[in-house]
């Protein structure tokens, strides 16, 4: 092949041809998705201005310090050390007040310590436990705030002297599951009350339940439910039974109705089958 | 910010006492619960009341960021909470949750991350988090213990931190039991382990299997883990396929018998509550 062997101006015109083809497909590609290479460069600039910020803070901190460093040399070593234990304090004690988020804290006592067990339920911080433990062989329990029907000596025969720590998660896994069912329970009552006849039979660790309820604002009540929560750790029911007592004759639309109720109530909270229902019953009108 | 005089302390020694008192306060709840806070920042709001609500509403919304571990694995969270306080009652509800975690590699997690932030459950998370630690811990401490006592059967390709134990007869390599034991955390947070069995055996063996009882040895397996436990029945398993590897099994002294037992009794974990 007859190209001409001159080496420069061939190797030149060649990259500048490759050149021009990288341009050209980056101008394409830009074109094509200017909105994607546009976020990308909002995004860089974002960042970029959230790095000229944070260094400017620094910045102005360390003038801070250079010039308290600067107005009192001598008395800085004395009275930095008070003023870290100090700030050490404050931070030590937040994070104390931190521990409840985890759903355990505590505090030392002369015997052992005091645990508190937080619950909530969707978000919703409820109700708080506490057990006190004294810290001798065999551990026992000194005094708590557990409710009598959940099966704190079931629980600490099993796990108080081999594993605290199971101990501790268990009991709070109990308490969280009976505060979810009882929030749901409430809610159910006090939202929804003009769907229910009569009032919700409850008992007191919310694991069976049982109400009477209808649909549609106007009409009968066709439904009743009865909601069992054989797992004490779950806030969903293992258990659920919806028999028609309305007084039309038991139709297929009926019927169909009850089995996806009964569906529901399986996966859905309480109160949210209820708004659920609620808004598929406002969508149809 | 930068205070002259020591405001309530008397002198610095109370201040380093009390704060010794504080710190050991701090390693006890870190023991007992198992989780390391190592930082906490937490910033307040008050929200005006521009909708006509009565004077004695007040709401404050609290932005808290929160960071630490819970044994290998690192946490760094940032929420808010929306705290509305009107004459009866104080309620206080997560508005928004955020959860950042490493290691990644425990696929499980990130799954069961996203829903716990989908629901905003700050406490289910922290609940399920330690389970799943501990339910890890024991599966490691397992493997170890049976690499430990049976060292040429027990195999651990990736170690006793992964999530399977392969248990291959010495006197007949072509047959291998591999055991893979998953903990996974479900809808609601509940940590559950799952085992497996997968036997390899050669061509030659499956052929001449009639009973089939390679084809049926995982349901068998399952089984046996409901009537046994998991220790138990990995251990008659290891045992079953090694017996004529070993003349004699190690007597039945301190190594045999585990240290620990398992967080919860397998037979309790595996019933399945709810009707059809």
């Amino acid at each position: 092949m007859e190209w001409a062997n001159d080496g420069k101006s061939k190797g030149g015109v060649l990259a500048h041809l490759e050149r021009l083809e990288i341009q050209v497909n980056r101008s394409r590609k830009n074109l094509e998705d200017p909105q994607r290479a546009q976020a990308v460069e909002s995004a860089l600039g974002t960042k970029i201005h959230k790095l000229r910020c944070l260094r400017d803070k620094l910045r102005a901190e360390v003038k801070q310090r250079q010039a308290r460093v600067r107005a009192s040399p001598d008395q800085t070593l004395e009275i930095s050390e008070q003023e870290v234990m100090e700030r050490r304090q404050e931070k030590v004690k937040a994070i104390l007040q931190a521990y409840r988020f985890t759903g355990l804290s505590g505090k030392l006592t002369s015997r052992g310590v005091c645990v508190c067990i937080s619950t909530a339920f969707e978000g919703n911080l409820l109700d708080s436990y506490f057990i006190d433990l004294v810290i001798q062989k065999p551990l026992r329990i000194h005094h708590h705030s557990i409710p009598v029907f959940i099966p704190l000596e079931e629980i600490s025969a099993k796990y108080l002297q081999n594993n605290i720590q199971h101990f501790l998660f268990c009991l709070c896994e109990y308490l969280n599951a009976y505060a979810g069912r009882k929030y749901q329970a409430d809610r159910l009552q006090s939202d929804f009350a003009a769907f229910l006849a009569g009032p919700l039979q409850r008992n007191s660790l919310c694991n069976l339940l049982s109400f009477t309820y209808k649909v549609e604002l106007r009409g009968q009540f066709p439904f009743r439910a009865r909601l069992q929560y054989k797992d004490l750790t779950t806030t969903l029911p293992t258990d659920v039974t919806i028999t028609y007592q309305g007084t039309d004759a038991l139709s297929p639309s009926w019927e169909e109705q009850r089995a996806s109720h009964e569906n529901l109530f399986f996966s859905k909270p309480l109160h949210h089958v209820f708004t659920y229902l609620q808004e598929k019953e406002k969508s149809w009108i | 910010m930068y205070q002259s005089d020591s405001e309530g302390w008397a002198s610095s020694k109370d201040l380093r006492s009390h704060l010794g008192h504080l710190e050991s306060e701090l390693l006890f709840l870190s023991t007992l619960t198992g989780i390391s806070i190592r930082n906490y920042s937490m910033k307040t709001e008050d929200l005006a009341n521009t909708e006509k609500t009565e004077k004695s509403m007040k709401k404050v919304l609290q932005r808290h960021r929160l960071s630490g571990n819970c044994h290998m694995i690192t946490f760094q969270l940032e929420f808010q909470i929306l705290e509305i306080q009107d004459k009866e009652n104080l309620s206080s509800v997560i508005t928004d949750l955020n959860i950042i975690m490493e290691p990644t590699e425990y696929s499980e997690l990130s799954e069961f991350v996203s829903r716990a932030e989908e629901r905003r459950d700050l406490l289910m998370f922290f609940r399920s988090l330690h389970f799943f630690v501990e339910w890890c811990e024991y599966r490691k401490r397992t493997f170890e213990h049976f690499k430990e006592k049976y060292p040429e059967a027990v195999h651990l390709p990736e170690g006793a931190a992964s999530s399977y134990m392969v248990v291959q007869s010495t006197r007949q390599p072509g047959f291998e039991l591999v055991i893979v034991w998953r903990v996974q955390i479900d809808e609601e947070g509940k940590v559950l382990p799952k085992l497996d069995l997968l036997p390899k055996a050669p061509q030659q063996a499956l052929q001449l299997d009639r009973n089939r009882v390679l084809e049926t040895a995982p349901l068998s397996f399952r089984a046996l883990l409901g009537a046994l436990g998991i220790e138990a029945a990995l251990e008659s398993l290891i045992k079953s396929l090694c017996t004529a590897d070993y003349g004699r099994f190690p007597a039945d002294s301190q190594v045999s018998k585990m240290p620990q037992e398992a967080p919860r009794p397998y037979a309790e974990l595996t019933c399945s509550p709810r009707s059809p």
